[in-house]
């Protein structure tokens, strides 16, 4: 294999791009180690923290569909889903947000909505330092999508995109409903 | 990015591989605990966020061993105490 090759394999496997892993290590298992019980499928992709939280900025993404009243809601209603996403001012308290999905009970965080979105424990922890920031807002959606390699093209593109480039997150807290 | 994620479905979370994970063993919908029971969702965050910190092994998940029976009995109280904290 030329170092060419080498270096398209690398690229072409984002598993591997911004980890901790040298590039073309798959490769090389593969190449000297025939038959190996370590597979591709067995990799873990993981980013660790660059700085302490304290001057970290954070990020909420949740599937829980919560948005502020004054927003218009997502279709839950939809066979297939809604397959776009609700941005909520990170500033934002109980009584301006309302929980509109129907496949997971939000009875009780009908009555607190840290309960499944802790936006104001966060904001506390922003409060006494432990955390260096929060986004400008955080990010909300519906679960129930039917078609998860649409989703992943929309909804989980735009979000990641919103998350890295609008907002500059450092790190993300993620809550799947 | 850095990310940890908090879950009620171990067996869903241990399928998808995600970097992270703090499990609670406790219903949909009730990822943070009870309502009004500010220390226990505080507790939640603070473990995630630890988590993120010290989580350097790929596809950690880390147990929170607290029963949903002794959140529901601290909910109660706080709800008997007009759910103030």
């Amino acid at each position: 294999m030329t170092a060419a090759d080498k270096s398209t394999l690398s690229a072409a496997d984002p598993r591997e791009a911004g980890t901790q892993l040298r590039p073309g290590l798959w490769q090389t298992i593969n190449e000297r180690y025939p038959g190996s019980m370590i597979r591709k499928e067995s990799f873990v992709p993981q980013a660790r923290l660059t700085k302490p939280l304290a001057t970290s900025r954070l990020t909420l993404v949740s599937s829980c569909g919560v948005h502020l009243k004054t927003d218009k809601p997502l279709d839950v209603c939809h066979p297939f889903g809604d397959f776009r996403f609700m941005r909520v001012p990170s500033w934002a308290k109980h009584d301006e947000l309302i929980i509109h999905q129907l496949k997971y009970p939000h009875d009780d965080a009908d009555l607190d909505i840290n309960v499944i979105f802790p936006i104001e424990r966060l904001q506390e922890l922003c409060h006494e330092g432990r955390l260096g920031g929060l986004t400008s807002n955080f990010f909300s959606f519906i679960g129930y999508n039917m078609d998860p390699e649409k989703f992943e093209r929309t909804v989980a593109a735009e979000i990641a995109e919103a998350v890295v480039g609008e907002e500059r997150a450092d790190c993300a807290l993620l809550a799947p409903a | 990015m850095p990310t940890v994620s908090v879950t009620v479905a171990r067996d869903v979370t241990e399928a998808i591989k995600v970097p992270r994970a703090l499990f609670l063993p406790w219903p949909m919908g009730h990822h943070f605990g009870a309502p009004f029971h500010r220390d226990l969702q505080r507790r939640v965050v603070l473990g995630a966020l630890g988590l993120l910190e010290t989580g350097d092994e790929p596809g950690t998940i880390l147990d929170l061993p607290v029963k949903w029976a002794e959140v529901r009995r601290e909910a109660k109280t706080l709800s008997e105490q007009g759910r103030k904290l």
